[in-house]
């Protein structure tokens, strides 16, 4: 069995803690919920790439590219990059992140998720910056850890990115 | 040819030709060389020769294994593949010469194994044992019912000194595990999960305090557990231990890391998630899944020894206890049950105590007085321990003269019996032959002096009044009306005496005939009789609501009728009086 280690990254309240819960327990609390301290999830997907163990990597303290720290990064081989889309603040916030991680694991695959799908009515992305974000080529999805809307499938295809890494 | 001519220059044989050149060179060289030329050749031999190469090994081999493994523990590991596979082989070869040389240990080491197993099992059995009857024991016995272990378990866990529950070897710089041991009962988590947070709180840790380069975290302690952590340059293990371990507990982890590092240094190096490598390091973490246990408790722990005799005692004293508790209970039962009969009336105790077990009991009892046996069960004292013995006898108190009256004249319920200084009084109305039996009866009862009736209504009085009537009519014969008054008064004293004793009265009177005349006029007759004295009543009588007055018509005729007399007789009403209490 092949283990990965992933990385959560994002600003404070995106909703990191939330997509792991959902996708490790499928189960959503509306309570807010701050992370303490650490948290390492782990969960087992099937990819065409094969099976993989991921342990999941949520910890206080990834909100800033001042707090991110290398020890945090160290050793994963992949990480998904969160962005509330009811605040566009924090999608810029995760292209500086994106630069620190970068300089801590080198090019892994990752992905960028806009979160919080599911409240239409204060969507702030506007399709100018999906624009600039394709440029960049990245893998973007919105999900919705309150509804669950393409929390799997986020998972899932960084899972196989990292396994189509990994068989070389 | 250069080398020659510094040859040749150096010979001190050779001065001018080349042959006398060599010839120099050569004794130059034995001059300046001659002592060294031997070792040299020597030294050459022994490089090249095998024989001389054999030679030497042999020569430093024993000084060079037991120098090498004073020192680390690298060269057993190095030789221990071939010692195993020479071993196998010889085996399979022929399987004598090694039987034939472990058996002069193999007896032994059975023997040896099976008497410290044996050992064991008796220890932890006393121990058990011991355990079971204190009062720490039965504290365990709670905890092993709340939390489903078996006792034996709870027992090990108290005396543990210190157990490696759980061992993890962790890829340093990813925090996947690469394998895990755990020892048998322990309880699991996820290892994976684990691993992974260890690391992140080791980062944690080190991010947050660490303050010169190599401060690591070393030791965690979560509740009744401690987590040590040993850190190599590719790996780290994490032993999770129950207790408290030795300092050396450390060096054993230690060693272990640094042979990982050595035999799966290229793995951990090129690790990318597949931990099946690392499936063989198994045995070397097993090696630090250690334990010891206190096989003393501890003196201030020690439950007092379970003899025979001590048993014997605590179960004396309890049953002590108990009896001694049965028997004053029953003797305080007793003493209340005798009390309460002193306070009966119509008992008199003369002698109580015990004998043979058994309490005993004599006295006088009135007939009249409560049951004893109905006394003893209310004051919940065994009639079969007790002996007892009643003689008769008429109790003189007055509740006991009057209660006695009572039942031996047999008095109705109309009638009220009272004793005053000796004397018998009746209230009411009774039969004629009641009053006449009672006159009589009275003076035979012992404690009364006396009868008086002066308020008591003879019945007699009402139910005969002697009223008759013309022949052949409803009419009464006149002059008799001193006779009506006085049945008037009689009647009105009935009726207060019933009032008295809430009673409600009938008063039926029936109408009677001679034998002259037809039936069917007789009949007529009768009924109008009793109609005219039931009218005349209720003119005289007031309207009172216990007294009820019925007409009835008779055909018995009250007397025979021999004589014109007997015939008037019978011209005549009778009266019945019925009783009933009001309600
Ligand atoms: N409506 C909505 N709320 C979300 C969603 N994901 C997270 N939240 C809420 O956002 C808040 C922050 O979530 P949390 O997971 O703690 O964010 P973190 O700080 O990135 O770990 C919480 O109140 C969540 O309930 C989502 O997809 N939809
Ligand atoms: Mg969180």
């Amino acid at each position: 069995m092949i283990q990965k280690k992933v990385c959560m990254i994002g600003s404070f309240a995106v909703g990191k803690t939330s997509l792991v819960r959902r996708f490790v327990e499928s189960i959503y609390s509306d309570k807010y919920h701050t992370t303490v301290g650490v948290k390492v999830d782990k969960k087992v997907v099937n990819t065409p790439a094969g099976e993989a163990t991921l342990l999941l990597w949520d910890i206080e303290g990834a909100e800033s590219e001042h707090d991110l720290r290398k020890s945090y990064l160290r050793g994963a081989s992949g990480y998904l990059l969160v962005a509330d889309g009811t605040r566009s603040d924090t999608l810029y916030k995760a292209l500086s992140l994106q630069t620190r991680a970068e300089e801590a694991v080198g090019t892994v695959p990752f992905l960028l998720l806009l979160n919080k799908a599911d409240l239409t009515q204060s969507w702030q992305i506007q399709e100018r910056e999906m624009d600039a974000l394709r440029q960049k080529s990245w893998t973007v999805l919105t999900t919705s850890a309150k509804s669950g809307q393409g929390v799997e499938e986020a998972f899932l295809r960084l899972a196989q990115s990292m396994m189509e890494d990994h068989n070389g | 040819m250069k080398q020659a001519g510094v040859q040749d220059a150096l010979d001190p044989s050779s001065a001018v030709s080349t042959s006398n050149d060599d010839e120099t060179m050569a004794e130059l060289r034995t001059l300046l060389l001659g002592p060294a030329e031997k070792q040299i050749a020597d030294v050459h031999a022994r490089l090249t020769d095998p024989n001389r190469q054999l030679e030497e090994v042999v020569h430093v081999l024993p000084a060079a294994i037991s120098v090498r493994s004073r020192r680390d523990g690298q060269l057993a590991d190095a030789l221990a593949p071939t010692v195993t596979s020479a071993i196998h082989e010889s085996v399979r070869k022929d399987p004598q010469p090694i039987a034939d040389a472990i058996f002069p240990i193999i007896g032994p080491a059975i023997r040896k194994a099976i008497s410290a197993a044996l050992s064991g099992m008796t220890q932890s059995f006393n121990q058990t044992l011991a355990y079971s009857v204190s009062v720490k024991g039965l504290k365990w016995r709670l905890e092993a019912l709340r939390t489903g272990r078996s006792f034996a378990e709870v027992v090990l866990l108290h005396t543990l000194l210190y157990r490696v529950e759980q061992v993890f070897l962790i890829h340093r710089e990813t925090g996947l595990l690469l394998q895990h041991v755990s020892a048998p009962g322990s309880q699991m988590q996820d290892a994976d999960m684990v691993s992974g947070m260890l690391t992140a709180i080791q980062d944690f840790v080190h991010d947050s305090f660490s303050t010169a380069k190599g401060d690591e975290l070393q030791t965690l302690q979560v509740g009744e557990l401690t987590v040590w952590v040993e850190r190599g340059p590719l790996a780290v293990l994490a032993g999770v231990i129950r207790g408290n371990a030795p300092h050396e507990l450390r060096e054993v982890f230690q060693q272990t890391l640094e042979r990982i590092h050595l035999q799966f240094g290229t793995a951990l190096s090129e690790f990318k998630g597949d931990a099946s490598p690392f499936d063989s390091t198994r045995s070397l973490l097993e090696d630090c899944l250690q334990a010891h246990y206190d096989s003393q408790p501890k003196a201030s722990d020690k439950p007092a020894k379970l003899t025979p005799l001590n048993v014997i005692v605590s179960l004396l004293v309890i049953a002590a206890l108990v009896l001694g508790f049965f028997w004053l209970r029953g003797r305080w039962r007793w003493d209340n049950f005798i009390e309460q009969l002193r306070n009966e009336p119509g008992i008199v105790v003369a002698e109580t105590g015990t004998r043979d077990g058994k309490y005993y009991l004599s006295g006088l009892r009135d007939p009249l007085a409560r049951d004893p046996a109905v006394l003893m069960q209310e004051a919940k004292v065994d009639p079969n321990k007790v002996l007892s013995r009643w003689e008769p006898f008429q109790a003189l108190t007055p509740d006991f003269v009057l209660a006695r009256s009572k039942r031996l004249l047999n008095t109705p319920n109309t009638v009220k019996l009272s004793l005053k200084d000796g004397v018998l009084n009746a209230e009411g109305f009774a039969s004629h032959d009641w009053v006449i039996e009672a006159r009589r009866g009275s003076r035979f009862l012992p404690g009364v002096n006396g009868f008086r009736d002066d308020r008591l209504l003879d019945l007699n009085r009402v139910e005969d009044p002697l009223l008759m009537f013309v022949l052949d009519s409803a009419e009464l014969v006149p002059g008799q009306s001193e006779k009506f008054d006085a049945l008037v008064h009689d009647i009105e004293r009935l009726q207060a005496q019933a009032e008295a004793m809430q009673k409600n009265v009938t008063l039926e009177i029936y109408g009677h005939t001679d034998e002259s005349g037809t039936e069917e006029r007789n009949a007529t007759l009768a009924a109008e009789r009793a109609q005219t004295v039931a009218s005349e009543l209720q003119g005289r009588l007031p309207r009172w609501t216990n007294v009820t007055v019925r007409a009835v018509a008779s055909k018995e005729q009250l007397r025979n009728e021999v004589t014109e007399a007997d015939r008037a007789t019978n011209r005549s009403v009778t009266f019945k009086v019925i009783a009933t209490d009001a309600q």
